[in-house]
């Protein structure tokens, strides 16, 4: 790796601008949520931990953050059998439509979801669920579910067909063969998938504003109406936890998947 | 035939010895407009290693697949022990099998690989891990059973497959080209592995490969495929010494044709022609022709010639010198003369 000197610095200034990028919004919200003053400033004034007390402390907040996680939770219950299925499927045979699947999986990326949560909304309303919190969590796991599947298909498409066949003639009937062979087979791929759900509804906000209503409302929504009145350091605590919580399941995904697997696997 | 120790004794063997494992009757298998194996009969006996060869596409691993229960016959039956297995699904079939890419659980250790036949097939609990051990220890692995496979050398994931296929029990170990990734070394080394634990188990087994050498070492007999259909089933010697078509002189062995004016195809092994730069060299020979040597290859036990023969409509001829002490070698342009004797010659209708 002789490289011409010219070249190695344009690259590595290349590098750094793009990790500064990628992870000025994140160093700007840390730094703030520590500040000592009241209002919220980069670099922040002093270091205390009031706001992170103050968020602690919040009823509010605390009934915001448990509402997400119940929504978090019943999206990817939700999502591991039904992605799991539909990802294994999807992978092993060739099924009619298969363009049109694909195109269907493409949905997140292209349908704003705006449309898709006033979609929802419609039909909710027509089944008079809204107000209730379980189908924000059915909600987003309907608009995310393709995820979930991509991550099961990668997992599926590079099983060894064999493996299924080598099960049964080690006498294992069919379904035997799907609980102990097929399934621990694609388990990476559910992992990083169920993990990549849960915090993707976690996070979730314009569902969350169309489906909830001012008693019910998940954390991102409570933030955003407190946005509204006045921003105040707390703003960057909560965002700090987000962040954390997201850090968590990457550090789950590291020790339950690797890595290097689910970057493998995209 | 009976087994040395049945001879002079009171023990009356059974009704029939040998008994046949396999019987393949008129297969046909039909897909996507592809006639893979065309009326395939063949007879397997009890205890006996059978190779199916043949180039990709011959046909060999369909038919194999179609044993194990993985594909079902368009038409024709296979039998298993006398009875009829077309309707049996693979996992009712008591058949080991060891794939091409080996397909082990990548989620188990080795030891788990070889319980899981005997956990599927209920045996008893507590009997599984001693059976597990010494199988690992049959196959040369004692002590390594609580690896996972990826932390295993290629030969040792060969040796947890067939472990696994074994383990239960099975009337019948099929291998489908198991050894095809392997370099050469390993290869020739599992060969004889293969045949050993084959021999110390005495398993009727079928095993599949486009490896002319692998099916002549280990097989007791050969069957021949092309283009879906069986060229010939015979012991390796006689596949090798009597061909029973051009196809199967040119597949195994390195054969030279001879053009014939009457029709029919001659034929003869490279290893039969002799070479010498006189007419003297060959005396005993019937036939002797004049060539040119178009290329020389030095193998170390062997020399390889290529000589062009104007008599024989300019062929090139492919001539085995084991004995490359008894001249000086060749050169390429020089003039040489081949002979060999009529016994030697093969011939096929056409």
């Amino acid at each position: 790796m002789t490289a011409p000197l010219s070249k190695t610095i344009v690259l590595w200034i290349f590098v750094v601008a793009v990790l500064v990028l990628l992870s000025a919004p994140t160093i700007v919200i840390l730094g703030a949520s520590f500040t000592s003053g009241n209002i919220i400033t980069f670099p922040p004034e002093g270091f205390s931990l009031k706001w992170y007390e103050k968020i602690a402390t919040s009823r509010d907040l605390w009934d915001a953050f448990l509402r997400s996680l119940y929504v978090s939770a019943i999206c990817t219950i939700v999502a591991i059998p039904v992605g799991t299925l539909a990802g294994i499927v999807l992978a092993k045979y060739a099924i009619r439509f298969e363009k049109s699947v694909q195109i269907y999986l493409l949905l997140p990326f292209t349908i704003p979801l705006i449309g898709s949560g006033i979609g929802l909304m419609l039909i909710f309303g027509e089944a008079r669920l809204l107000g209730q919190l379980w189908p924000v969590g059915l909600a987003c796991c309907v608009i995310n579910l393709p995820f979930m599947i991509w991550a099961v298909t990668a997992s599926a498409s590079s099983l060894d067909p064999d493996l299924e066949l080598a099960a049964a003639s080690c006498g294992a009937p069919p379904l035997s063969t799907f609980l102990h062979v097929t399934l621990p087979a694609v388990m990476p791929g559910v992992i990083s998938g169920s993990l990549l759900m849960f915090i993707l509804a976690l996070n979730e906000f314009l569902v969350s504003l169309l489906l909830t209503d001012a008693r019910i409302v998940t954390l991102p929504v409570q933030i955003y109406n407190s946005i509204r009145s006045i921003i105040t350091p707390d703003l960057a605590a909560i965002s700090v936890v987000f962040i954390a919580c997201a850090a968590l399941a990457i550090v789950l995904l590291d020790r339950l998947v690797g890595l290097e697997i689910f970057l493998k696997s995209k | 035939m009976m087994p040395a120790a049945l001879k002079g004794s009171a023990i009356k063997p059974k009704l029939e010895w040998p008994t046949v494992a396999v019987s393949v009757k008129s297969v046909n298998m039909v897909y996507d407009g592809v006639h893979a194996v065309r009326s395939a009969s063949f007879d397997l006996e009890t205890g006996k290693f059978l190779t199916i060869l043949g180039p990709s596409g011959s046909g060999k691993t369909t038919l194999l697949r179609l044993i194990a229960g993985f594909q079902r016959p368009t038409s024709g039956e296979i039998f298993i022990n006398g009875a009829a297995v077309s309707a049996v699904p693979p996992h009712k079939r008591s058949i080991g099998m060891v794939f091409q890419k080996l397909a082990l659980f990548p989620h188990m250790t080795a030891a788990e690989n070889v319980a899981f036949p005997l956990k599927m097939r209920r045996s008893d609990a507590r009997a599984i891990p001693a059976r597990v051990e010494r199988y690992l220890d049959m196959v040369r692995l004692g002590g390594y059973g609580t690896r996972r496979v990826h932390e295993l050398s290629g030969g040792q994931q060969q040796r947890v497959a067939i472990a696994r296929a074994l383990v239960f029990e099975p009337d019948l170990l099929l291998l489908d080209e198991p050894l095809a990734a392997l370099d050469r070394k390993l290869r020739e080394e599992m060969q004889l592995e293969f045949r050993r634990i084959q021999r110390e188990l005495g398993v009727t087994t079928i095993n599949v490969t486009h490896d002319q050498r692998e099916a002549l070492v280990v097989s007791d007999e050969i069957i021949v495929m092309d283009g879906g259909q069986i060229q010939q089933k015979a012991r390796p010697s006689e596949t090798y010494r009597t061909p029973s078509n051009a196809f199967v002189a040119n597949f195994i062995g390195v054969t030279n044709f001879l053009d014939a004016p009457d029709g029919e195809r001659r034929a003869i092994r490279a290893e039969k022609i002799r070479i010498a730069p006189t007419r003297n060299g060959l005396v005993g020979a019937d036939t002797i022709v004049e060539g040119i040597v178009a290329d020389a290859i030095f193998e170390g036990e062997r020399v390889v010639y290529e000589v062009r023969v104007a008599s024989l409509g300019d062929t090139l001829l492919r001539v085995f010198d084991h004995d490359p002490s008894a001249h000086s070698q060749l050169e390429p342009g020089s003039a040489v003369y081949l002979g060999w004797t009529a016994g030697d010659v093969l011939e096929f209708k056409p």
